[in-house]
């Protein structure tokens, strides 16, 4: 016998260093407060400090600050990790 | 003497009227100057007595009338008109325009006077004539009661109110006609309301159509008349209602219990529109009682099975199965069942019954059309709100989301000069939104044919995804087999596990238990079930019929199946009796939070909030998904204090206050 076709299922979620973004405060399974739905529409990002947020969150937090872009949690400075 | 009056008053209103003309120049210079205007009259400015006013020609005349021959002759002409309508009531051969002119004249005299013209006519002729008429229905009210049943009396009394309506537009000045009414109304109606009420139950268990519609016409007038009546029907409903739907028995009740439901409501919806004049009364009667027959529970401690019922009735309209169908019929089966959806009290029952069978459609392709499906989670959303729909849209994304997945994967693979092997395609669904347990999934190694796969689109799923982690379902899985080994080649469809349990055979002819197991990794019980399976479906055979640990199995060879391409049914795809448990369970566990949701957002709002007004606002809060009991919302007031959000106030017992 063979195998001729095949259709797999699987789930998603995220996968993160912490349960809740840090700027937040909402699990990473949620969404950023200003959202209404979890998953594609409100995706996290992470930086080249390794830390993870919200993208709502963190670029909300970069267009505050003036001088330096700074990770909130480490005060490195901010690079999104390509 | 009525005729000779009807004469005279004939002449004389002639001869007044033109005299009235002949002296109009006089009217309209010298008298109108005379007379004080309205205004005048009102505030009293020259403080002349009204008597002193002079009146036109014609005025001047019927006043004169008045005087002369209306005042000493009133009682007897009353007494006169009295008699002859009387003797219109039973033989009805009067002679009608002398009774009208006559009448009239009582009118007409004083048809002058600014103030209260009909004083006249209602004090000498009306009240009388009032009095009694409303003595003689009473009389003949009484004597019909003791002759007829009560449904010929109604049709007598609508032709009396007929008849004195006719009477009284024959006779009588416009302003009477509705006092007539009412008191013929009063008499023969309000005052036997108790015998007509004490009719309405059996009137309408009999749903005597004619009766129905007299009885409204007569009760409706009256105030609170109605109410008994009312109260009735929707009795009558509910137990027509309850009937129809507590003896399904059988496969097909979800749809036994929703097409016998419509057709009662579609046959008292019909009713209440042509006895009832879609009176809103009756329509509030309908819905009530509507309600109580779909939320009935034959007992205190069992839930409601509604919203699974119609749940399933919608899947299986969805559903590829359903056959013979045109796709309008299914689409008008399916905005009726909305109606009966309406009445729930558990939408969110029926909304967890419903998501869980939209996900197996989704991922089984077993829905009929995918424009079938959206129309009517439009409808589920025009029903209930954007909330209610939410997960179930999220679930259609994903669909989309992935057949885009599955094209660049190919892409990719094309790109990497991978060959698969197979015909991989893949679903990627976002673990919050399916209604998919991702608790407690098996141990299980997947077949060495399908690794490649898996890996590939593990890599490439990682590489356009940040962050994210696959959970592989192989529970929902399904893969087609062809079994090349028989007479004639067959195309089978089954799940992940029995294709691992298959695909063993391939490299030996017989294979243990023992052996599934370190194949497959799956545990022994889940295994045992498996390979059950297979034997029931005659694929694999084994000297014993039932799966053991210690079993051999081999192959089928000997296997026929009328069709070239069949299914092996998972067990995931049947429904179990642990589901439906799982999805109460799951329902309980959702109500508590949104229970809590909404007492934390009312105290946020409020502050400080009495216990009784707390649990109000909740209940209302709920309305639309479910009716949360009082016992729940005491049990999550308590989990909040627990949990610090609100504590008792200090100053009252029975107060809360919000901690910010």
């Amino acid at each position: 016998m063979s195998n001729c076709r095949y259709t797999a299922v699987a789930t998603w979620r995220w996968v993160a260093n912490d349960d809740n973004c840090g700027i937040c405060r909402m699990p990473f399974d949620g969404c950023c407060p200003d959202c209404k739905v979890p998953g594609d529409d409100c995706p996290l990002v992470w930086g080249r400090c390794s830390h993870c947020f919200h993208i709502h969150c963190i670029v909300k937090w970069l267009n505050s600050q003036q001088v330096h872009q700074l990770c909130p949690m480490c005060r490195q400075e901010w690079k999104f990790k390509e | 003497m009525l005729v000779t009056y009807h004469k005279h008053w004939q002449h004389y209103s002639r001869g007044s009227g033109y005299l009235n003309q002949l002296y109009g120049y006089l009217n309209s210079q010298f008298i109108h100057k005379q007379q004080h205007s309205e205004a005048d009259i009102n505030y009293g400015g020259f403080g002349i007595e009204l008597q002193e006013q002079l009146l036109e020609i014609g005025a001047l005349a019927l006043d004169i009338w008045k005087r002369v021959m209306v005042e000493p002759l009133k009682e007897n002409l009353a007494q006169l008109l009295l008699e002859e309508m009387e003797k219109d009531r039973r033989d009805g051969n009067v002679r009608q325009s002398i009774i009208h002119s006559v009448i009239n004249s009582l009118v007409h005299v004083d048809e002058y006077k600014k103030k209260s013209p009909l004083k006249l006519y209602e004090d000498v002729f009306e009240v009388k004539f009032l009095r009694e008429t409303g003595e003689y229905y009473h009389r003949e009210a009484l004597q019909l009661l003791d002759d007829c049943t009560c449904s010929e009396y109604m049709d007598k009394v609508i032709q009396r109110l007929d008849d004195e309506d006719m009477r009284s537009r024959k006779f009588l000045h416009p302003s009477s006609y509705c006092k007539v009414t009412k008191e013929c109304e009063q008499k023969m109606v309000a005052d036997h309301l108790a015998f007509l009420h004490s009719e309405c139950r059996n009137m309408v268990a009999k749903e005597k159509r004619h009766d129905m519609s007299n009885l409204y016409r007569l009760l409706c007038p009256i105030s609170k008349g109605l109410d008994i009546f009312v109260q009735d029907v929707k009795e009558h409903i509910k137990q027509e209602g309850l009937t129809a739907v507590a003896s399904l028995k059988g496969d097909s009740v979800p749809s036994q219990f929703v097409e016998s439901l419509l057709e009662v409501h579609a046959k008292y919806s019909d009713l209440i529109t042509e006895v009832f004049k879609g009176d809103q009364h009756f329509i509030g009667a309908l819905d009530k009682a509507f309600a109580a027959v779909i939320n009935h529970r034959s007992n205190f401690k069992s839930n409601c099975r509604s919203p699974e019922l119609v749940a399933k009735y919608c899947d299986s309209l969805l559903k590829k199965t359903a056959k013979g169908m045109s796709e309008t019929e299914i689409d008008d089966k399916l905005s009726q069942s909305i109606t009966i959806f309406r009445y729930l009290d558990d939408k969110d029952i029926y909304q967890r019954f419903y998501a869980r069978m939209l996900a197996k459609r989704l991922i089984y392709t077993q829905f009929h059309s995918m424009d079938a499906e959206e129309s009517m989670i439009n409808r589920l959303k025009q029903a209930c709100g954007y909330e209610f729909t939410n997960k179930l849209h999220r679930m259609f994304t994903d669909m989309s989301i992935s057949s885009d997945l599955n094209s660049k994967f190919s892409d990719f693979c094309k790109e990497d000069s991978t060959d698969l092997g197979i015909n991989f395609s893949i679903l990627v669904l976002q673990a919050g939104a399916w209604p998919i347990g991702q608790n407690n999934l098996p141990t299980f190694a997947i077949p060495q044919e399908l690794e490649k796969s898996v890996r590939m689109f593990e890599v490439f799923y990682g590489r356009h995804f940040n962050g994210r982690k696959l959970t592989w379902m192989h529970s929902f899985c399904n893969a087609e087999l062809k079994l090349t080994y028989l007479k004639r080649p067959y195309i089978v469809t089954l799940g992940t596990f029995h294709m691992a349990l298959l695909l063993p055979f391939n490299s030996s002819h017989s294979v243990s238990f023992r052996d599934l197991v370190d194949i497959s990794r799956l545990p022994e019980k889940e295994l045992l079930k498996q390979v059950q399976v297979l034997l029931d479906a005659k694929i694999i055979v084994s000297n014993e019929s039932t799966a053991t640990m210690d079993g051999v199995f081999s192959l089928n060879l000997e296997y026929t199946n009328k069709r070239t391409k069949f299914k092996i049914i998972t067990s995931v795809q049947r429904e179990t009796p642990q589901e439906v448990e799982q999805t109460m369970s799951n329902v309980d566990e959702d109500r508590k939070m949104y229970v809590q949701a909404a007492i934390v957002r009312t105290m946020k709002a409020r502050k400080v909030l009495k216990h009784n007004a707390l649990i109000q606002e909740v209940i209302s809060q709920s309305r639309a998904r479910f009716a949360p009991s009082i016992s729940m919302i005491k049990k999550c007031i308590e989990t909040l204090i627990d949990k610090q959000y609100i504590e008792r106030s200090s100053t009252s017992t029975d107060e809360y206050s919000y901690i910010a």
